[in-house]
């Protein structure tokens, strides 16, 4: 029995020796490295050899982090940055946004639009391949398009292929595979036909849910977008390593079209998903890209390595009109004019966020070239004054002499929680009113928005495609995303106008005058837009982040 | 004995269905959706039902209870709802073995920096080196582990540039996360180590042990710490399990692929599938360790019956 307790104490300390022995050699390999060159470090492949080679040759390699591991690389089950962030550039649709957030020729050369609007004619480039070498073909289109519409797919981006003839009764069960209108006509003519003309269609397909997929090698191994080995790219660039949860990484793909303009060798993606760690490894040089930690933001934001772009998408409050007091369109404008829109991103949010006084952001053209929200204008005032003498006459409507209990809700979160708290106090300030706080967990706030549990409650929207259409047909009555309770027909007919109208200029008409009526009636009111701001190593040029789309590498530079 | 181990099985069979059933309805009934999209996206319902009855959400909770039955006695979880393209057994079979491999080392390093630190402190009983240690385990107790992670990292690898920030590749990558989860355990090591120490050295054997004029290393080591351990042990359960499969703070923080991040994400987002395997997982884990620290008591101290049998 003794023998057996010091046998044991020496396993012990004889492992803890060799785990120190491992730990001070490979600290050292560590200290030389960074003594050669600090980037080194970044490369930190379990293979000495290669981080040498990558080194001579002189590579052009960007770090960035992923945040976490893709949802998944089948383009119509990854709905989310996390999964398209990264897939926009290994595939490539029928176009690509460029710079200026327009869509550009990219898997099609060219393209006919017939004069009603609704029919779509492709034709694919000639040297289109995809990384194994097969040609990428109008089949490849067709096979995803309507597997993306299939109900069996289960894929929740499947609402953006409703726009196609028969996508919609496809995906409901109603309709069947044949009757999708997207169709083959040779092995480089790819003709769809739409239910309505979509002034936006060309926009739209640069979504990743749109990407071709190789048909054959997808019926051969339906897993084929989940393993490095398997997958096969026909974007700017492939996947050479994923070790899952871990880390990505993508080489330059030689069978693009476009190879030439590709500056990047290699891009590794680290899954960091903290954001001070994040910042720390931008700090110490292994990423070229990193998120701002919130309470440090004041400081960084001052620095010249901040990148800024608008991102389409509304940070706003839901009234509940089915539930006291908010059913009387007076008060909702009180509550909604004691808020200063300014103030709270000056001194609240403190990111650079545009405050909103309209529902559909910022970066949307009309027919005639002009800004939608300029456009359109503001809807809304800080005017505590009229606030004030609001919230009387709405009061004395009902009939009350003394407001119901108001509870306000968000998610929990602290950055929503400062806005709220803000708001909690302007209306004491302004309305002399005590509302309530209340925060739950956010699949707990959002189930309960949804079934219109709150009075009045915080909401954010994000947009999916770049048309104004998107923000506003949230609103129509019954949507899944109106969660408010409000309904009005002339809203509802002038959507439903805008997305079968022909006339661009007759188009936006209505739509200006849809969001006049939302704010008229204000069932909801907006606080600030959105924007993305990171942090990016000055040497890397190239990189375009868009208000509606996902992140570009294709241009992307290092020096 | 082996009476006595069919007996524990049977035993953490129950229990074990107790608890998944408990998850099960605890699961089930807060409020949410694994399709309520965490960006806020656009929702469709026609979408959202096919997705539900793409993951048998639209089947009865009887029915639905019955596949949760058959997936832990198949041990077969299925398909991950908000990772497609995995299985929870992919998932986990992923994830435990790096959580595994930091968990045993930090556990490793606990252990023996926990011990020393307590012997020594006990042996210098309110000399400098008890305060010392003693001070360092209140602060390896009362500061947590994030903090420490976060201050780790800016120190040594921002600033000074000795170890790499995060992620998981090579050895020199564990060192900080190492420290970083064997701090709090190995403060309540030491703490339990010299307050049982201090114990045990007052008792007549070890007086007995040191008149009959033994070598003070040999009275430490056989006669004083084998006894003094019986606390460390007892936790040294629970300790193994919750280290062994992952910790979700210090996982996140140094960006590890370990499975720390499903027990706390799969509630979050209500991946039914997911939260079932982390459960039945970590369950099934901890009770075992739990049999193991009732197996080595009676090695360690023969006075400790595991049966009555001889008793009845």
């Amino acid at each position: 029995m003794k023998k057996k307790w010091l046998l044991c104490l020496l396993t012990i300390t004889l492992a803890l020796f060799l785990v120190a022995c491992t730990t001070t050699s490979s600290d050292d390999d560590e200290n030389t490295t960074t003594d050669d060159e600090q980037t080194s470090e970044n490369e930190g492949n379990e293979s000495e050899e290669e981080e040498s080679d990558s080194q001579d040759d002189g590579k052009k390699v960007l770090y960035l982090n992923n945040g976490e591991e893709p949802t998944s690389f089948d383009p119509p089950i990854g709905f989310d940055s996390v999964s398209w962030n990264a897939l926009n550039n290994l595939l490539e649709g029928l176009t690509r946004l460029d710079s200026s957030h327009t869509p550009q020729p990219a898997i099609a050369e060219d393209w006919e639009i017939s004069d009603d609007g609704t029919v779509y004619t492709f034709y694919i480039r000639e040297d289109a391949n995809w990384s194994n070498g097969d040609p990428v073909t109008a089949q490849d289109f067709v096979f995803a398009w309507k597997r993306l519409l299939n109900p069996e797919t289960a894929s929740s981006a499947a609402f953006l292929g409703y726009f196609i003839k028969g996508g919609e009764a496809y995906n409901t069960g109603e309709g069947s595979a044949d009757d999708v209108m997207v169709e083959a006509v040779d092995d480089k003519t790819f003709k769809v036909t739409l239910e309505a003309p979509t002034g936006f269609f060309l926009n739209l397909i640069t979504n990743p849910a749109f990407f071709p997929i190789n048909h054959q090698v997808a019926q051969e191994n339906p897993e084929w977008h989940s393993e490095a080995d398997s997958f096969v790219a026909n974007g700017p660039f492939q996947l050479k390593e994923w070790n899952h949860d871990n880390n990505m990484v993508f080489e330059k793909n030689p069978e693009y079209w476009d190879a030439d303009t590709v500056k990047l060798d290699e891009v590794h993606w680290a899954m960091v998903n903290d954001t001070n760690t994040e910042y720390q490894m931008y700090e110490s040089g292994d990423l070229d890209s990193s998120g701002i930690p919130s309470d440090l933001a004041e400081q960084l934001l001052e620095g010249d390595d901040v990148v800024y772009e608008d991102q389409a998408g509304t940070y706003f409050y839901r009234f509940n009109v089915t539930e006291e007091p908010f059913q009387n369109e007076k008060i909702r404008k009180a509550f909604a004019m004691a808020i200063n829109q300014e103030e709270i991103v000056n001194y609240i949010t403190k990111n650079l966020e545009k405050p909103a006084y309209g529902f559909v952001s910022y970066g949307f053209q009309d027919a005639n070239g002009q800004d939608f929200r300029e456009q359109n204008g503001d809807f809304l005032t800080f005017d505590p004054e009229q606030a004030k003498q609001l919230l009387e006459e709405g009061m004395a409507e009902e009939g009350y002499d003394e407001l119901p209990e108001i509870t306000l809700s968000y998610n929990t979160s602290d950055a929503h929680k400062s806005i709220a708290e803000y708001m909690q106090q302007q209306y004491i300030d302004v309305l002399g009113i005590e509302v309530t706080l209340e925060n739950t967990e956010w699949n707990v706030f959002l189930q309960d928005q949804k079934d219109l549990n709150h009075q009045f409650s915080r909401s954010s929207f994000l947009a999916d495609y770049a048309d104004p259409v998107n923000f506003l047909e949230s609103f129509i009555t019954d949507s899944s995303m109106n969660r408010t309770g409000w309904s009005n027909e002339e809203y509802d007919q002038l959507i439903a106008n805008a997305k079968n109208e022909t006339d661009p200029e007759q188009r936006f008409e209505y739509l200006y005058e849809a969001e006049k009526i939302l704010f008229d009636e204000m069932p909801l009111f907006p606080i600030h837009f959105y924007n993305q701001i990171v942090l990016q190593n000055p040497d890397v040029t190239g990189v375009v982040r868009h208000p509606v789309g996902y992140l570009e590498l294709k241009w992307a530079d290092k020096n | 004995m082996i009476k006595y181990i069919i007996k524990r099985f049977l035993m953490m069979l129950l229990t074990l269905w107790i608890i998944t059933t408990l998850t099960f309805i605890l699961m089930m009934s807060i409020p949410g959706s694994p399709f309520n999209d965490v960006s806020d996206k656009t929702s469709n319902e026609a979408v959202q039902a096919n997705l539900e009855s793409h993951f048998n959400l639209d089947k009865p909770m009887i029915v639905q209870y019955y596949y949760y039955l058959e997936s832990i006695v198949t041990l077969d979880f299925g398909p991950s709802i908000k990772k497609p393209n995995d299985t929870v057994n992919d998932l986990l079979g992923r994830g435990f073995p790096i959580s595994f491999e930091l968990g045993i080392i930090s556990i490793i390093v606990a252990i023996i920096s926990g011990i020393i630190l307590g012997v020594f402190a006990a042996l210098k009983h309110n000399g400098i080196i008890d305060y010392l240690a003693m001070s360092i385990a209140v602060l390896g107790i009362s500061i947590p582990n994030f903090v420490l992670a976060t201050f780790l990292i800016q120190q040594l690898a921002v600033n000074l540039e000795l170890l790499p920030v995060a992620t998981w590749k090579s050895p020199s990558h564990m060192i900080l996360p190492t420290i970083a989860l064997a701090t709090g355990p190995m403060a309540i090591i030491a703490r339990l180590t010299r307050s049982s120490m201090l114990e045990v050295l007052t008792q007549d054997y070890i007086k007995m042990a040191r008149a009959k004029g033994l070598a003070p290393y040999k009275i430490i080591i056989k006669h004083a710490l084998k006894n003094a351990l019986m606390p460390v042990v007892t936790i040294l359960g629970t300790l193994l399990a919750g280290i062994l499969t992952g910790t979700f703070v210090i996982e996140k923080i140094f960006a590890i692929p370990g499975m720390g991040q499903y027990f706390v994400e799969s509630i979050s987002q209500r991946d039914y599938p997911v939260i079932m395997g982390t459960t039945v997982f970590y369950s099934a884990f901890l009770i075992i360790m739990l049999f193991l620290v009732d197996i080595a008591y009676g090695v360690l101290d023969p006075r400790i019956k595991l049966h009555k049998e001889k008793g009845d």
